[in-house]
């Protein structure tokens, strides 16, 4: 019987069995060996053993993308978490056309990256946005979103926050999954909203907030993109120049597809580390639910 | 416990300002989160002379409706083709394959995990989430030269072969739906003498509908919207699908028509709007059922 | 499952199995049984590749052994790279001058010296500024399609009268920067309104202001980039960010139009002066017609007169990538674009002027950009400079680029950006040397 089942299981893994080995495995690894490698492309690999690390510690170009990327993660994680349960948790209150809101809020998520881009451009313009004129009518003069080094990731943060719709969908799946029971327990003991969203809400959903977190951080350290389209090389003075920007610049304009693949492996191990973090601290905040 | 004089009174005050507020709230932002999109519209819309006005106008002087033919027709004179139904022929080809590969092999995939045993399956789920958190750039490289070696580097099959193999994701999402399908109900089938293929195919992919709609919707929006993958692997201009087409309004050196520009992405973005809003509610209640707790 | 479902499946199967089979069509290139087919992968789109478009079919249509196959390829210079480097090149690759170390360094390319030598194609057909550059390390590696040179182009009607002809025009770089000192015009606000030049319109070229200060990246074996004519450069650079205030520069170049449209901000008068190549003319032409300007070399600094009359040449090349089924037959076509009247109605159509010597009188009294004279002249003075040839040039000019951008914002000052950009290059061009080039 065991034996029976264990072949039909294998044999419907099968397609991930290969999937993981073909896409996933053998890439890392190969991935892991390449970077060892001096690899132009057009000539067999020279092993070269850990130059390309070195090298990597040595670059300023390095550092300065990934520097870039950690800011953008702190800024766009937390706040785009906080937009996103905000809307589910506005949402959640069953109020008159939510499918309409619903359907507004979630809207941008699926605008292209190059149509996102260009629009973006247009509305962060310096001259004609529309950005310039709402700052204007409230008498602030705005800052260069596109042009100034200081702000251009914000910009990107803030389109971030624009396109949460996702994230706020899976929240308010999960809003929705919260016992009536409970909400109902906490009222009797005389809890306010503010309380109930507290001390009831957010501990339910917290497993909701950890995965959505882990993989706003995940998501959030290969930005592209939508930098590719807005600030091409990074422009200006390299503050939108972006880990997974260096990468691709690196294999497939510089082609240095060895020095690529350290940056990857490096990259990995980050994210590596950031998720291991994120779920440890989250061991005291999350509330599971016993299956 | 603080004693208030009128619970219920209280309290059906407390909801009602809870909804008002929840009201503006939800008015106001929306129509913030909206504005970019109506922008793109009424840009869309504009003489090419409109476009850049200080300060910008909303209403076009004249509508040009006649936009959107043109934004379908741009370059089409020195191409010998209609660039933008080129470009969204591919794209359905290549979405229709990956989404029906998805839901294939996924549920599946997910199916064996989560509810044949097998030794090892455990550890081995394990180890698909932890793929999660791979980032793609580390497998940029060599699953590239992978696909240049099949010769795939040119064609579609990079964009949607994989999709025939599962996906972390998607497994995961599916394999919390499956596990809150009583066994029960496996059981007495196996009982009956049925197998765990006919177990699937008729007792536990009927009742899945909402979460391979899920996975068939993430994986619509995913493969529809793809930037970076037709990037790589696409080379000829006629091959190219909607989200890298729209690149080519913006010549090499500069010059963009944005309102035709804003036409074309608002033709791109319509059919994901529009299965999104009809397949909403379905969409919805396959994450909660899926349980991402 | 019930007969529906099995039914249901099936026709999901078929559309699946169909779109494969559509894909794959969808992928494949036409070719002609009875004929060689010749892949010409080009950058261009819109007009510029309807005219070369034209001269594919003039070449397809005056034999019938060869057929040229025109794609329109983005980023055509990487994806020839990689089609190079998985043995399935395009047989002609239509990538920039500035790549041709790069791709030669990497054993990208088909050596073209006998090729050519036996078509006559050589230093006395074509002028030395551009011929010159096509040779790296000995050999040819590739012939243009269409060169350009680059000129100060001038709104008569936004100057003072005293200096609103090509003969009045400063002709030096000082005497430019009076010039925008005394034309340009800001709002009350501090906004600019018009300026009077601006080194970081259109662009394009932000990395090679140096060169017209006599500075050069790179003098064959080291790197230059923080030479003192390079610093002087950007210490010019600067000096307009203080003029007119980095923020309003940026805000009011954020705002300028695309420059194929009435919005340049040329044609628009935003700026009374603009660097730009040979093509601009054309634009014009299109635009804004009845738009009256005049085209004057690039002032020279005061104290350099041995630099008067330069300009920054460049071209778009062809070349045959290694690996390349049909090395001859792509050749022909080559062979064919360079024939004088092919070149000439190729440059007229983009607009530009002509890469060879001998150039017949038609083409300069029926253009229509009356300055044509002017960027031929330009292009055959001796005193015209090539980016320097180095297989990290695109990594060369990034940290120019940056370089620009980090002085223009005032964020470094330019001897330290340059001595920043000269360290990181510095690094890898060892890197590069020693890999690439295993010395």
């Amino acid at each position: 019987m065991i034996r029976r089942d264990a072949r039909v299981g294998v044999l419907f893994a099968l397609p991930w069995i290969f999937g993981f080995l073909i896409f996933l495995a053998y890439p890392l690894i190969a991935s892991l060996l390449t970077s060892f490698t001096s690899f132009s492309v057009l000539r067999p690999p020279t092993f070269i053993g850990l130059q390309n690390y070195n090298e990597l510690f040595h670059d300023q170009v390095f550092y300065q993308s990934l520097t870039n990327t950690l800011l953008y993660v702190l800024g766009a994680v937390p706040l785009t978490a906080i937009v996103a349960i905000g809307l589910a948790l506005l949402l959640n209150t069953k109020v008159k056309g939510m499918s309409i809101y619903r359907t507004l809020f979630f809207l941008p998520t699926l605008v292209p990256m190059v149509a996102l881009g260009t629009l973006f451009l247009w509305v962060f313009n310096g001259d004609y946005g529309l950005f310039k004129q709402a700052f204007l009518k409230v008498g602030v003069t705005p800052p260069g979103w596109l042009t100034d080094p200081t702000w251009s990731k914000w910009t990107l943060i803030l389109i971030s926050m624009w396109g949460c719709g996702q994230a706020m969908v899976i929240y308010l799946a999960g809003l929705q999954d919260v016992p009536v029971s409970l909400y109902e327990a906490a009222e009797l003991d005389g809890a306010k909203s503010w309380a109930k969203t507290m001390h009831v809400t957010l501990p339910m959903i917290s497993p909701v907030i950890l995965f959505n977190v882990v993989m706003s951080i995940i998501g959030s350290l290969q930005i592209f993109a939508v930098p590719y389209v807005m600030f091409p090389g990074g422009a200006p003075a390299r503050s939108a120049y972006f880990y997974t920007s260096y990468l691709y610049d690196n294999a497939f304009q510089y082609q240095r597809m060895g020095y690529a693949s350290a940056m990857g492996w490096v990259l990995f191990l980050i994210t590596l580390a950031l998720t291991l973090i994120a779920l440890k601290l989250s061991e005291k905040h999350v509330h599971y639910e016993s299956n | 416990m603080k004693a208030t004089t009128n619970p219920a009174g209280s309290h059906r005050r407390d909801k009602k300002l809870q909804h008002v507020f929840a009201h503006i709230a939800l008015v106001s932002l929306s129509v913030l989160f909206v504005i970019p999109l109506l922008w793109m519209v009424s840009t869309s819309l504009k003489p090419i002379g409109e476009t850049l006005t200080n300060p910008p106008r909303w209403i076009p002087s004249h509508i040009l409706f006649n936009n959107y033919p043109d934004a379908i027709s741009y370059g089409s004179k020195e191409l010998g083709y209609i660039p933008l139904l080129v470009y969204a022929r591919n794209t359905i080809i290549i979405t229709i394959l990956a989404v029906g590969g998805a839901v294939l092999s996924n549920s599946i995939v997910a199916y064996s995990f989560a509810r044949i045993k097998w030794p090892g399956r455990d550890l081995f789920f394990g180890v698909t989430l932890a793929t999660m958190m791979i980032p793609f750039p580390v497998l940029m490289v060599p699953t590239f030269a992978l696909f240049k070696w099949l010769g795939w580097v040119g064609t579609f099959k990079p964009l949607w072969v994989p999709a025939f193999f599962a996906s972390a994701f998607s497994i995961f999402l599916l394999r919390q739906f499956y596990r809150t399908i009583p066994m029960e109900l496996s059981e007495a089938a196996k009982i009956d003498g049925c197998s765990e293929f006919r177990i699937f195919t008729d007792i536990i992919a009927p009742l899945s509908r909402p979460a391979l709609m899920v996975v068939a919707l993430f994986t619509f929006m995913g493969s529809w919207n793809d930037f970076l993958g037709p990037l790589i692997y696409l080379v000829d201009q006629n091959t190219f699908t909607l989200s890298l087409g729209l690149q080519a309004y913006q010549s090499q050196h500069g010059g963009t028509p944005f309102n035709l520009l804003m036409a074309a992405s608002c033709l791109v973005i319509l059919p994901v709007v529009i299965v999104f809003f009809l397949a909403q509610k379905v969409f919805i209640q396959g994450i909660a059922t899926s349980g991402l707790k | 499952m019930t007969a529906r479902e099995v039914v249901g499946l099936s026709a999901a199967a078929l559309v699946m199995v169909l779109a494969s089979i559509a894909g794959d069509r969808a992928v494949t290139r036409e070719g002609r049984p009875d004929k060689v087919t010749v892949t010409y992968w080009e950058k261009w789109t819109g007009d510029e590749a309807k005219e070369m478009r034209k001269v594919v079919d003039a070449f397809n249509a005056s034999q019938d052994k060869i057929f040229v196959q025109y794609l329109s390829i983005s980023g055509v210079d990487t994806k020839t790279m990689l089609a190079t480097a998985g043995g399935n090149p395009p047989d002609v690759a239509g990538i920039w001058l500035e790549q041709i170390a790069q791709f030669s360094d990497a054993k990208a390319l088909t050596d073209l010296t006998e090729m050519a030598r036996g078509n006559g194609l050589n230093s006395d057909y074509y002028i030395k500024g551009y011929w010159d550059p096509l040779n790296y390390r000995g050999k040819l590696w590739a012939l243009p399609s269409t060169p350009a040179s680059i000129a100060l182009h001038v709104r008569p009607d936004l100057v003072p009268a005293d200096v609103a002809t090509p003969e009045t025009f400063p002709q030096t770089i000082e005497g430019l920067d009076k010039l925008v000192d005394r034309i340009s015009k800001k709002k009350p606000g501090g906004d600019l309104e018009m300026a009077g030049f601006l080194p970081s319109n259109p662009g394009w070229w932000n990395w090679s202001w140096g060169m017209y200060f006599g500075g050069k990246l790179f003098d064959g074996e080291n790197l230059t980039l923080d030479s003192p004519e390079n610093i002087r450069a950007y210490k010019w650079i600067s000096s307009y960010a203080k003029r007119f205030g980095a923020k309003e520069v940026q805000s009011f170049q954020s705002g300028f139009g695309t420059f194929a449209s009435p919005q340049d901000p040329f044609m628009q008068g935003k700026v009374a002066t603009e660097i730009n190549g040979v093509w601009k003319g054309s634009y014009i032409r299109v635009y804004k017609p009845g738009l009256k300007w005049f085209a004057v070399p690039f002032p020279y600094p005061e104290d350099r007169p041995d630099l008067k009359g330069h300009s920054h040449l460049s071209q778009d090349v062809l070349t045959i990538p290694r690996g390349s089924k049909h090395p001859k037959e792509a050749f022909e076509f080559i062979r064919f674009v360079q024939r004088q009247d092919v070149m000439e109605g190729l440059c007229k159509g983009h607009g530009k002027n002509s890469p060879l010597q001998k150039v017949s009188e038609a083409f300069f009294t029926t253009n229509q950009n009356k300055f044509i004279r002017l960027f031929d002249g330009l292009a055959r003075s001796p005193r015209a400079f090539n980016p320097p040839q180095i297989g990290i040039l695109v990594q060369l000019r990034s940290e120019m680029d940056v370089a620009f951008q980090e002085v223009s914002t005032e964020k470094k000052t330019p001897e330290q950006a340059l001595h920043d950009a000269q360290q990181r290059v510095t690094t890898l061009w060892t890197t590069y040397k020693h890999q690439v080039l295993n010395r």
